[in-house]
């Protein structure tokens, strides 16, 4: 957006509150039970919240954080904005029985549809689920470019430049606003809210909308997924130690890889 | 009445809470190291660093007036965050914060003396306690006389904290002999600043903890008349109000310790099998787990509430005294609990427990004893200054 001679940008960041993976998860009823659950913003999400904020300092502009919840997710939006966000809004989905990835990013689509917007910044993917979906659906919707898995951005003007990590390697992409963009660790180091942050936090200000509000269906954005089941991960088996001469342990260790884990 | 803490307290607590594990608790074995080694448990230049980190995110000052660069956020705040910190056995401190007396100082003192300590360029330490004198602080010996525009010191300190490292000390001695004695020890006494460069000796003092005090030898120091602190021969209430801002500051950090000891516990009685269970299903281990998470809840409500009182603009101390008493022994209690629930392992110090077990043991001490707490408390309940229910 131009505003005079400065640029001025406008930026969303795509939130979403999840539990934390390093307190212990627990399966209840076939779902992962919210009982003594710690609550927070996803951390890759936490990535883009961290790099919205450095651009419009960079640049001008507003950062506006949007998530698809509960009233809960007040929280993780509140310690955004105490971060430095502008505004926040939530798009309340309470009522919608079946939900998946295909939901909430159509529920982002139907949001943005009247939406002016330079950057649309999200996480790479979410510490629960791990889909990895919502931001390049959402960007497909609204028939903009996506870069998933970004490491560096820079804006020049209507250029954008992104490194991204492509499993292991580096790519450096050049493309242009309007942008989804999801964000991978390394992006940058998400600061801690403020102090006068936190304080300031209430005072900003925070919309709810109902998802019925942005004229959708409830049968056009139900789960295209179902759930079969939920488990943990099979503990982890206690390390072996190899005795004996160094030669005989070499010797154990192969028919170790060969025969017990099956790598070689 | 609203038992809940505010949106901006719990998200304060949670900041602080991230802070503490990411930043803090991966310098524990670090610190238990340097510990074992002799070495001051974190460096000036790691403590400085982490400051400034913590004051990027405006943490700061907690409860200094803004007009000193603080953020003034009061009591309540100060628990939370206090409790949060007491998770770590790191001994870490926000910056920019002073000793509550200091601000009693003339514009040149707060200049020299309070914008320093504020700042972190200079180190401060308060004493009161001598050798004769430590819970019966009325019966201090040290002498101030005046000679000239000058005071001459002649005296000792004991078990001053910090009195290695500051490079001040708030010192209280006898100005006027008669009116000392006349008054029970409530007058008569003045609070000096006296630079460790106008001559005062410390000397350190081995405890059972892992950082000693120190006592300071005072051989004729001659401290100018422009370094009294508030009034010659009101130093008694200004040595009052130093103890007393402390005093509920301890309840605190025996509750964020004993959480984090619990928690320790907990995991371990879980994991821990004898005879073919998981010790946590035996009644035994249980009990003590109940019996310690009951008495957290208990203590963290008389630390909030003492905290609380005092941002109504209220006397506090009856409240502070019993946040004290009874925090300190919860955390006696709670640490000795999980010491005996980790068993051998309890004992080592591969695991920090015995540590903790040490640090605790001071709480019953410092900021006044047990027997002092209860002292005030029943005399309050006695003379009616407080009335039961
Ligand atoms: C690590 C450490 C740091 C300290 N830091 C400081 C500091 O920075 N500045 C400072 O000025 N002081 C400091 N102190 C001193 C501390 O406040 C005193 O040690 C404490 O007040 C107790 O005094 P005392 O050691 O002389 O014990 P005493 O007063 O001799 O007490 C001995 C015992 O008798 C009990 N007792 C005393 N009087 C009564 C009574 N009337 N009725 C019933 N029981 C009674 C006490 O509770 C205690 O159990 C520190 C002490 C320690 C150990």
């Amino acid at each position: 957006m131009l505003e005079g001679e400065r640029i001025l940008m406008i930026i969303y960041v795509i939130l979403k509150r999840t539990f934390d993976t390093e307190e212990k998860i627990v399966i209840q009823n076939g779902k992962i039970s919210d009982d003594g659950a710690e609550f927070i913003i996803n951390p890759y999400d936490e990535f883009a919240v961290e790099e919205a904020i450095l651009l419009r300092d960079k640049h001008g502009g507003e950062v506006t954080v949007v998530s698809v919840g509960d009233e809960d997710n007040e929280k993780e939006l509140r310690t955004a904005l105490a971060m430095g966000a502008d505004n926040a809004i939530l798009i309340n989905n309470e009522e919608v029985e079946e939900k998946d990835q295909h939901t909430t990013a159509s529920i982002l689509a139907a949001f943005f549809e009247d939406k002016a917007y330079d950057l649309i910044l999200g996480g790479n993917v979410s510490n629960d689920n791990s889909t990895g979906q919502v931001g390049p659906r959402l960007a497909e919707q609204l028939n903009i470019p996506c870069v998933t898995t970004i490491t560096d951005i820079e804006i020049e003007g209507d250029m954008v430049t992104v490194v991204r990590d492509a499993e292991g390697d580096t790519e450096i992409l050049k493309t242009s606003i309007p942008l989804l963009a999801t964000a991978q660790q390394g992006l940058n180091e998400p600061r801690y809210p403020s102090l006068p942050g936190i304080m300031k936090a209430k005072r900003k200000p925070l919309e709810e909308i109902d998802y019925d509000e942005l004229g959708i269906d409830e049968d056009d954005i139900e789960s295209l997924t179902e759930t079969v089941t939920v488990f943990l991960p099979p503990e982890k088996q206690a390390g072996k130690i190899l005795q004996g001469e160094a030669a005989d342990q070499v010797k154990e260790l192969v028919t170790c890889l060969h025969k017990e884990t099956k790598v070689i | 009445m609203h038992l809940r803490l505010t949106d901006e307290q719990q998200m304060v607590q949670k900041t602080i809470r991230k802070f503490v594990e990411k930043e803090l608790m991966p310098l524990e074995n670090d610190v238990l190291r340097n510990e074992r080694e002799g070495k001051p448990s974190l460096s000036a230049e790691k403590m400085h660093e982490l400051q400034m980190k913590a004051k990027e995110a405006g943490f700061w000052g907690i409860n200094t007036p803004e007009e000193y660069g603080g953020a003034d956020l009061g009591q309540m705040m100060l628990a939370i965050v206090q409790i949060e910190v007491a998770k770590t056995f790191v001994p870490f401190q926000f910056g920019g914060s002073a000793d509550n007396i200091l601000y009693y100082g003339n514009e040149k003192q707060k200049e020299k003396y309070l914008m320093p300590t504020i700042n972190g360029d200079k180190k401060s330490c308060f004493a009161m306690t001598e050798p004769g004198a430590g819970s019966d602080t009325r019966n201090i010996r040290m002498t101030a006389v005046k000679d000239g525009d000058e005071w001459v010191l002649n005296g000792e300190k004991t078990f001053i904290t910090g009195g290695n490292e500051a490079d001040f000390v708030m010192v209280i001695a006898i100005t006027d002999k008669e009116l000392h004695q006349s008054s029970g020890g409530r007058k008569g006494v003045t609070c000096f600043i006296a630079d460790r460069s106008m001559g005062w000796k410390s000397e350190y003092i081995d405890t059972m903890g892992e950082w000693g005090p120190a006592s300071l030898i005072f051989e004729n120091v001659r401290v100018p008349d422009e370094n009294v602190l508030g009034e010659v021969d009101g130093g008694y209430d200004l040595g009052l109000e130093w103890i007393g801002f402390a005093r509920w500051v301890v309840g605190a950090r025996a509750v964020g310790s004993a959480e984090r000891l619990l928690k320790m516990a907990i995991d371990y009685a879980n994991e821990r099998e004898t005879f073919g269970k998981p010790i946590g299903t035996r009644q035994a281990i249980q009990w003590q787990i109940a019996d310690s998470a009951v008495e957290i809840e208990a203590a963290k409500w008389l630390v909030l509430n003492a905290a609380f009182t005092l941002d109504q603009g209220e006397d506090n101390r009856h409240a502070a005294s019993m946040a004290k008493l009874y925090g300190s022994n919860m955390g006696n209690r709670v640490v000795d609990r999980v010491l005996q629930i980790h068993g051998g392992m309890g004992y080592t110090r591969e695991l920090p427990i015995e540590r903790w077990y040490r640090e605790a043991r001071l709480w019953r001490i410092y900021d006044g004893t047990d027997e002092i707490q209860r002292l005030i408390i029943s005399r309050n309940l006695l003379k009616g200054h407080v009335k039961v229910g």
